[in-house]
């Protein structure tokens, strides 16, 4: 189901200068995708300069040598097309779907930026989005409920000085200290070919694709310096529980547990991400039986209480969150989370992992249905495993990992000594004054 | 640089798939056919939705479409079932529909869908089951109004309309606890089980049988009875003004600048979504280059029409730093004003054109797409080629045709203005604006 021969028709090039280009067919006639992962994102940062690499990807889109501000968007938006990008802690990821034929005009604002970008750098451009990404943090992070906890999250599970101690969003004080100067050598650092995986999803000819990304990108040189990057490894268990309590503005008790399990990519992960799924994903999951509909404490979240949190260089996270019902508080919750995911100790059903397995493949599928999609994973795949078929058969990772490992695996990661606890709680006050 | 900018050559021409379309029973299956696309959608819909609830059951549309989730065993037994099929439940309830349905890979259809059929007309519908639903819809009111954008445009329907759409669509924080399990099952028997309804498939179908899949889904119900719809009144009170809903300590403010527009059928639709495209549809409207890339108050913001089969809304979003939220407000008014007495450049009308015309490739290249445009196809009576008249509409579009769509369209002195924020930090600010009345309520006031 998960194949369908389509990982067959996944073509991959490198070019000279290092870029590595994969393409695939899309199910639907007319569109191209095209995606690019760079290796740079929030990881890479270094102390006093959080939030840079996220900042970075608002300035890419703010003209370059031969582009003008905002251009990008606009010529994209005239042709009905999607574009967009994001930041993680591990790449930074550009994207846009456009009718097939302007498939060539795509590739050379893409490569002009790569090319080009310092030309089109200016103080007002970067002092004007980093008010944007200002507001971005507020609208996100400050300005909603619980927004600040994957940031606490993240400096309870990494240490000081780790590179994935901070969020991707950084602080504001970093953001404030950018300067156009840092922007230039930034992207003279992470921007080249060489550090870059292209995905074209069309119903074009892969040699076709081929000659067009050669035409725009092979004349762009490959990067002189290698960047040094900061040390992921982590030298020390949690030493748990660990947490953060906080007493602010919020609707309900929140409820979030940490725990550190392998790297994204590890047959560990894949365990555990088996694993999440048994406990909150899915009204059929553990959480959402016994703590939303049995003993009706937790806020009906349709079944999204657990998830893992991939980081490709170094631990990632088992992530569990719930909200209080109203006159249960956040203690009661926290005992009963945190029962229920230790019980996992105890081992899981084959029906329950079958569940499970159905679960996360329904979707993967989902996740690439569509060529934006698609175009995602397979670049993904390429740049973190370098094998960008696992797009398609990632499901077959699920498919023979027993009911003994998951068991074993929650014997040893799923301990108080390997969790953090991020919990919030409504200030008394404010409850007391919004009932007046 | 070594290559110039590359010409776009002409875009292929496209043409939205036609669907095939059956009698089953007392219902019709509507389905295109996409080759490869393994991940079927299909969706059930069902006439009318929360604008025909009595004032005394409002919320209940909302209510049995959570209901429906406990399936025909109860207990929350329907997700898990399906589940184990790879299906996904889906369900939501609008102001003119009621809609359900399964993502599933095709391959799975034969299985899922009985499953489905079960849930949508023979579901559990145990009153503990539907106490629990409720109890937990009215808490997840205000979990989810914890959001200052979420609680602003929460907060606008009873400033624009009295009847059913003062209350926000799933019964608010107060009706809907008068929504009993008896007034659901009534509910659930007269206009779900026993309507057949029309059911959208998408997705590579050549291994399905669309007659059988409709035997399953319709059973031996009916079609759906007619019914009025009377556009409501507005509320009384001064317009513009301003409604500053309190949230202490927000250090952004959430706004919303709307008025009142007419019902889906009333207007012409592409030069409506043209002007409000020009407003704030697109990264580079008005609005968004204005707030955003030039003052930098912003993460976005944009605009668009609610349109309805009674009738409709215009509305602008957006969030801003607290202490830029009055000029915010004007620069927003100011930008609607000034579209409305200086018309559109010919730049953009040419940006509206293009991008609702030559990108239909890319918004059709999924089977929920495709699922979604077929639903509002259903929903709103239009022919199966509507989305290829609807790009005509585009092309023919003018100058003249998008100023005169701006004066019929955008009405700035009507305006509302909803604003979530810290009351004590804006209301000064706001009333020196000289908007119109300026009036502070608390959450919990807006709703009885």
């Amino acid at each position: 189901m998960t194949t369908n021969g389509a990982a067959e028709q996944v073509g991959r090039f490198t070019l000279d200068n290092g870029l590595r280009l994969v393409t695939a067919p899309a199910s639907t006639g007319q569109v191209a995708s095209v995606n690019l992962w760079y290796d740079v994102g929030s990881r890479h940062e270094v102390p006093g300069r959080t939030g840079f690499a996220h900042l970075f990807e608002h300035l890419m889109f703010q003209g370059s040598g031969n582009v003008t501000k905002a251009e990008h968007f606009d010529l994209v938006e005239r042709l009905g097309g999607d574009i967009n990008a994001s930041t993680s802690t591990d790449r930074t990821n550009y994207y846009e779907t456009v009718p097939t034929h302007a498939l060539d005009l795509i590739l050379w604002l893409e490569a002009d930026r790569l090319a080009t970008l310092r030309e089109g750098m200016t103080q007002e451009v970067l002092d004007n989005q980093r008010d944007v990404v200002k507001n971005e943090r507020r609208q996100r992070y400050d300005n909603q409920p619980y927004g600040t906890a994957l940031e606490r999250i993240l400096r309870l599970a990494y240490p000081e000085g780790h590179p994935y101690h901070h969020p991707t969003i950084g602080s504001m004080a970093d953001l404030d200290a950018a300067d156009l100067d840092y922007v230039k050598s930034f992207h003279e650092l992470h921007y080249g070919p060489d550090n870059c995986v292209l995905t074209v999803v069309s119903d074009l000819e892969p040699q076709d694709v081929l000659a067009r990304v050669e035409k725009y990108f092979g004349p762009i040189p490959a990067r002189s310096t290698v960047p040094e990057i900061p040390d992921p490894s982590l030298t020390t268990p949690l030493a748990g529980p660990v947490r953060d309590d906080v007493t602010e503005t919020v609707p309900a008790p929140g409820v979030f547990l940490g725990f550190r399990v392998p790297a994204y990519g590890e047959r560990g992960f894949d365990v555990m991400h088996l694993a999440s799924a048994v406990l909150g994903q899915g009204q059929g999951s553990r959480l959402y039986r016994s703590l939303v509909v049995d003993r009706q404490i937790a806020a009906d979240d349709g079944g999204a209480a657990a998830d893992v949190l991939p980081f490709r260089y170094t631990d990632s996270l088992l992530l569990v969150n719930m909200l209080a019902r109203e006159g249960v508080d956040g203690q009661e919750l926290e005992s009963a989370m945190r029962e229920e995911v230790f019980r996992l100790a105890e081992g899981v059903s084959e029906t329950e992992l079958e569940r499970a397995r159905a679960v996360l493949e329904r979707d993967h599928l989902q996740s690439i249905s569509s060529p934006a999609g698609l175009a995602d994973a397979l670049s993904s795949c390429t740049q973190l495993f370098g094998d960008p078929e696992l797009a398609h058969t990632w499901p077959r990772r699920w498919a023979d990992i027993t009911a003994e490992e998951v068991q074993a695996a929650a014997e040893s990661l799923l301990v108080e000594a390997n969790s953090l606890v991020v919990r919030f709680d409504p200030e008394p006050a404010t409850v007391a004054a919004s009932q007046s | 640089m070594p290559q110039t900018r590359p010409d776009l050559g002409a875009p292929a021409s496209y043409t939205f798939p036609k669907p095939q379309r059956i009698t089953v029973g007392g219902g019709t299956v509507v389905a295109i056919d996409v080759p490869g696309q393994h991940l079927a959608s299909l969706r059930l819909v069902h006439p009318y939705g929360g604008a025909v609830e009595p004032l005394d059951a409002m919320g209940v549309n909302a209510l049995t479409s959570e209901v429906l989730e406990d399936g025909p065993q109860g207990n929350s037994s329907l997700a898990p079932a399906l589940e184990r099929h790879g299906a996904e439940w889906t369900s939501r309830v609008t102001w003119d529909g009621f809609i359900t349905g399964l993502d599933v890979p095709a391959n799975r259809l034969a299985q899922a869908v009985p499953l489905f059929a079960d849930a949508v007309r023979r579901p559990a519908l145990k009153p503990d089951d539907i106490v629990r639903r409720r109890e937990q819809l009215l808490e997840r009111f205000w979990l989810e109004a914890a959001s200052a954008s979420t609680l602003a445009m929460r907060s606008l329907g009873g400033q624009l309309f009295t009847g059913r759409y003062a209350t926000p669509l799933a019964g608010g924080p107060v009706r809907l606890a008068d929504v009993t399990p008896e007034k659901v099952a009534a509910f659930h028997a007269e206009s779900v089980a026993a309507v057949a309804g029309t059911l959208v498939v998408v997705g590579d179908l050549s291994d399905v049988d669309l007659q059988e899949l409709g035997r399953t889904v319709f059973g031996d119900a009916g079609s759906a009875p007619v019914r009025d719809l009377t556009d409501p009144a507005p509320p009384p009170g001064e317009l513009p003004r301003v409604l500053v809903v309190d949230r202490p300590g927000s250090v952004q403010s959430a706004l919303v600048v709307a008025h009142r527009a007419p019902a889906r059928s009333q207007v012409e639709l592409s030069r409506a979504e043209g002007i409000s495209d020009v407003l704030g549809g697109m990264f580079t409207s008005r609005l968004n280059m204005e707030l955003r890339e030039r003052l930098g108050y912003t993460y976005g913001a944009g605009s668009r029409f609610d349109l309805r089969r009674d009738s409709g809304l215009f509305f602008m979003v957006t969030q801003v730093e607290a202490d830029t939220t009055a000029h915010s407000v004007t620069a927003s008014l100011g930008q609607m004003a000034t579209l409305r007495d200086s018309g559109v450049s010919s730049d953009e009308l040419e940006a509206v054109r293009e991008s609702n015309t030559v990108g239909l490739p890319v918004s059709y290249s999924t089977a929920r797409s495709m699922a979604s445009a077929l639903v509002d196809m259903v929903v709103h009576d239009l022919p199966d080629d509507y989305v290829d008249q609807h790009r005509a509409g585009y092309e023919q579009l003018t100058e003249e045709s998008l100023n005169s769509a701006a004066t019929e369209y955008l009405r700035p002195e009507e305006a509302i203005v909803v604003v979530v924020g810290d009351a004590e930090r804006l209301r000064g600010p706001l009333t020196a604006a000289e908007i119109g009345p300026v009036e502070v309520r608390e959450p919990e006031s807006l709703w009885s």
